[in-house]
């Protein structure tokens, strides 16, 4: 394939999910097969690479969490399509998150956006859904071996319960690295109760996922 | 002096005194009663309760106050809020600044917590008479050697044959009245009996009147309607912020603020219990003439006093605390479980179940209210941990139980309640639309006090601004800059202040600022911040000497709580079957201030004929009132409590999509027919 042609697929799908055109993404997708392109390189350059500048444009407040769930979609679209053709040896493996919204909360916008964000990191991600028994973080996180276990909460009641996790999980495993999630969670309070990661807000979490799969197109660039 | 204190004076409201060093700003301010915002509840991200420290030696005040008499600067709180020129300056958040030593603190304009004007008044609907505290003047006879029965008994013999009141219990504190009732009133009293069973007061004589109170406790205000329950007047109508607003401004602060601090439901409920004491006094006052000074000599070192002022042709009943008879409160569920020390937290986790439902009957006494001590306090039933009792009083003043239209009913608060249905089916439901109607969270939000913008309109070709302020009746077309005093932007001017952005083409339908239409030099890129905004008043309009902005982000937070209202309207309408609706009812603390066609813009609720829309105003006191002059009403709450069927909406499978696509505006989908003319047709039909 040209690397004319191959540009403008990969333009064409960032641009799919930036305007947030389904059929446009699953057409382009579709093109980028016919024309024997490699599945995992137009998921990453071209899908992931349009989600980075929705991320971009969230930060300055261009887009809002509508546009972002939009974008999101057409995303998904265009993943259907070009998943089942990644090739193996083209993933590098990112391990396993486990991630849930807690126990009390019924909220899970903003889990859904980030699980995405793992999704599209070529994470294998266990979904435990929303209003989560504490326990069931540690026995997933358990029996799965999974690196990183993300929490949410919205409310600041329901936050507290986050701490119980982290404890029993570092007390279990203190290699897991534990990232928190939701409105009332401050910087602070993710320190605080030993969590190695925290995103601000949906935004925020979809920069902190965006970064990740930066750095891994970087390492695939690079290999 | 003791070195473990120090000497701390805010300005300009000059309260002072020593506090013990090491505690915050804020802290001292509520110590000595200095008011400082803090809206968030001392979470660090409000940036309200910005504070400027002094610095020198202030002879007139004998202190020395210097910056490093306080902690030091917190760089990842501190800078989101102050500027370089700011802190320079010497302001701090209050939050975050421990006191070192004697200090003078300056607090703001726009720091301060203003006294907040309600609009709570009550509205005319229909109820029928039958109070739960009902008068009976009867005429007792004499003990004799041949009857000399107790003198309860013989109360009870009358009332039994004239009023067929049977089995009647009394209160300790009535029954200690009654011998000397009996005799003063030469054997004529007046026995004031509740719910046809227990007899709380016995004065001598005869008497019509007696009185009562309905109190509805917001999360952010308490009215109470202060009623005649012979006539069913209301005599006074009395309001205040609830005092736990310290705590943090929504439910889910105060309980945590329970969570964290063992001694917090009780520091809660002392609070409010305060506060209904103080409205208590507020109504006796009213029925008092008002005083003044009695002027005094200057060597003069007596106690000051006070000479009563009655307005000429004016009666005053004269009433004391004693002459409270009855009190019913609804309130939220929170609300509720705090004023009774039930532990809330429960309330905040899914799937959110109350202490209790039913309502109760509790002595004054019990609850600390300063009324007569032998009545009850009637507290409403709630229906569900996010649906009250306050939606109860909703409920039951508008008994859309009793009709055949189809009502939706919208509460606006800090919680969005909905009920919708009418005599075949009732549901409802909460949507966390966030404290973003009532200011918080923007900007320039702010309480309705004087100099908050109330309402705004926006000229599509020019994008000039025109406004009006609370406490000024000349808008701004008509005044003179400085004449404006503007401080803020309070509920119902976020309301208008959407739409007007959206039918002027400031804003586009996705909520973002429109890149290519703008008009006016009002809309800019913060210097400081770089994001967008848009000006609403220039600062020589101001008390705060600064522009008053509508930030992108200010919007972004505004959609947020309308797109909850409107995805949990249509999830009901959808959940109900239903195509269109009858009634579009909404309330509200500033329910009777919304402008329905303002509210029909930007998408609050589905689309419907504007002449359906109709404003209730404060429907959860009113219920409270109804339920004070009508003891049937006690038992409908109770009923409708139990009946009406609570639908929790985030669990519903398609709830993201459609909260997501309610954010925009009106909708991202959802035809607006009844906008056709009211909107321009470019900018409704944009894509």
């Amino acid at each position: 394939m040209e690397d004319a042609r191959k540009e403008e697929i990969l333009k064409k799908l960032a641009e799919a999910v930036v305007e947030f055109e389904e059929d446009v993404a699953k057409e382009w997708a579709q093109i980028a097969l016919d024309e024997g392109m490699n599945a995992f390189e137009a998921i990453m350059n071209g899908l992931a690479a349009g989600m980075e500048t929705v991320g971009d444009l969230y930060d300055q407040q261009e887009y809002f969490v509508p546009e972002l769930l939009m974008s999101a979609d057409a995303l998904y679209a265009g993943l259907d399509i070009l998943k089942p053709h990644i090739k193996q040896a083209d993933v590098k493996k990112m391990g396993q998150v486990v991630i849930g919204t807690v126990q009390g909360d019924v909220h899970d916008i903003g889990k859904n956006i980030i699980k995405l964000m793992f999704d599209v990191g070529g994470f294998e991600v266990h979904d435990l859904g929303r209003d989560v028994p504490l326990e069931k973080f540690v026995e997933e996180q358990l029996k799965t071996d999974a690196e990183i276990v993300a929490m949410s909460a919205m409310m600041t009641t329901t936050m507290v319960g986050m701490k119980k996790v982290i404890e029993m999980i570092k007390a279990k495993n203190p290699n897991v690295a534990i990232m928190l999630g939701g409105a009332p969670v401050t910087q602070d309070v993710a320190e605080l109760w030993g969590a190695d990661g925290y995103a601000e807000s949906a935004g925020n979490a979809v920069q902190e996922a965006i970064k990740m799969i930066s750095q891994l197109r970087k390492l695939q660039e690079q290999d | 002096m003791d070195e473990n204190m120090a000497k701390v004076i805010f300005q300009p409201s000059g309260r002072r005194g020593l506090v013990p060093k090491g505690i915050s700003v804020i802290e001292a301010s509520r110590l000595l009663g200095a008011d400082i915002e803090a809206l968030c509840g001392e979470k660090r991200v409000c940036g309200k309760c910005k504070v400027r420290i002094e610095e020198g030696f202030f002879e007139k005040y004998g202190i020395d106050s210097k910056r490093s008499h306080v902690s030091p600067w917190q760089q990842k709180e501190e800078e989101k809020f102050i500027n370089a020129a700011d802190r320079e300056a010497g302001y701090r958040l209050g939050c975050v600044t421990g006191i070192e030593g004697d200090l003078l603190v300056f607090v703001p304009e726009e720091s301060r917590a203003g006294k907040q004007i309600v609009s709570k008044a009550a509205r005319d609907i229909l109820i029928e008479h039958n109070p739960a505290v009902k008068l009976y003047t009867i005429a007792v006879d004499k003990p004799s050697f041949e009857d000399p029965t107790g003198d309860f008994e013989r109360i009870g013999k009358k009332l039994a044959e004239h009023y067929d009141l049977k089995d009647l219990k009394i209160d300790l504190q009535a029954l200690r009245r009654i011998p000397s009732a009996l005799r003063e009133g030469d054997w004529q009293v007046t026995v004031s009996v509740w719910m046809d069973q227990e007899i709380i007061r016995v004065r001598p004589g005869k008497f019509e009147a007696s009185y009562g109170l309905a109190v509805d406790i917001g999360t952010t205000t308490v009215a109470a309607y202060f009623c005649d329950l012979s006539t069913m007047e209301v005599i006074e109508t009395v309001s205040m912020m609830n005092p736990q607003c310290k705590y943090g401004e929504d439910v889910m602060s105060r309980i945590t603020y329970h969570m964290m601090n063992p001694d917090g439901l009780e520091k809660m409920s002392n609070d409010i219990i305060a506060g209904l004491n103080q409205l208590i006094d507020q109504a006796i006052q009213s029925t008092h003439p008002p005083k003044k000074k009695v002027k005094k000599k200057k060597d003069d070192k007596s106690p000051q006093e006070w000479v009563e002022v009655p307005q000429e042709g004016k009666t005053y009943l004269r009433l004391s605390g004693d002459d409270i008879e009855d009190i019913t409160i609804g309130c939220n569920t929170a609300m509720h479980h705090i004023l009774l020390q039930l532990d809330p937290q429960n309330v905040a986790l899914a799937p959110f179940p109350p202490v209790i439902h039913h309502s109760l009957d509790i002595k004054a006494r019990d609850l600390g209210l300063n009324i007569n001590p032998s009545s009850n306090v009637f507290i409403l039933p709630n229906e569900a941990g996010f649906v009250g009792a306050d939606n109860v009083g909703v409920l039951i003043a508008e008994e859309p139980y009793k009709k055949d239209e189809v009502q939706l009913i919208i509460d606006i608060g800090t919680n969005g309640e909905l009920v919708l249905g009418n005599k075949d089916k009732l549901i409802s439901s909460s949507c966390a639309t966030g404290p973003a109607f009532e200011g918080a969270q923007l900007a320039f939000g702010m309480r309705a006090a004087p100099g908050a913008i109330e309402r705004i309109q926006i000229d599509p070709e020019t994008h000039e601004v025109d406004y009006k302020v609370i406490g000024r009746d000349a808008w701004r077309k008509y005044s003179e800059p400085k004449e404006m005093k503007a401080k803020g932007i309070c509920g119902s001017g976020i309301l208008d202040v959407l739409a007007e952005l959206y039918k002027a083409g400031v804003i586009t339908k996705s909520g973002a600022f429109n890149k290519k239409g703008q008009k006016s030099d009002r809309f800019r890129k913060n210097p400081d911040t770089k994001f967008a905004e848009f000006v609403l008043a220039w600062a020589e309009e101001t008390s705060i000497d600064k522009d008053i902005v509508i930030t992108q982000k200010d919007v972004r937070q505004i959609q947020l709580a309308k797109g909850a209202l409107y995805a949990g309207c249509k999830l009901m309408i959808r959940r109900m079957q239903m195509d269109k609706l009858d009634k579009v009812k909404i309330a509200g603390a500033f329910g009777t201030h919304v402008d329905r066609e303002k509210a029909l813009i930007m998408g609050l609720f589905p689309d419907c004929d504007i002449e359906k829309i109709v404003s209730v105003g404060n429907a959860a006191g009113d219920g409270c009132r109804a339920a004070l002059l009508n003891r049937e009403k006690r038992e409908e709450a109770n009923w409708v409590s139990r009946n009406v069927e609570y639908i929790e909406l985030t669990i519903e499978p398609d709830f993201q999509r459609e909260f997501m696509e309610a954010m925009q505006l009106p909708h991202m989908t959802d035809e607006f027919p009844h906008l056709e003319g009211l909107v321009p047709e470019e900018i409704l039909h944009q894509k």
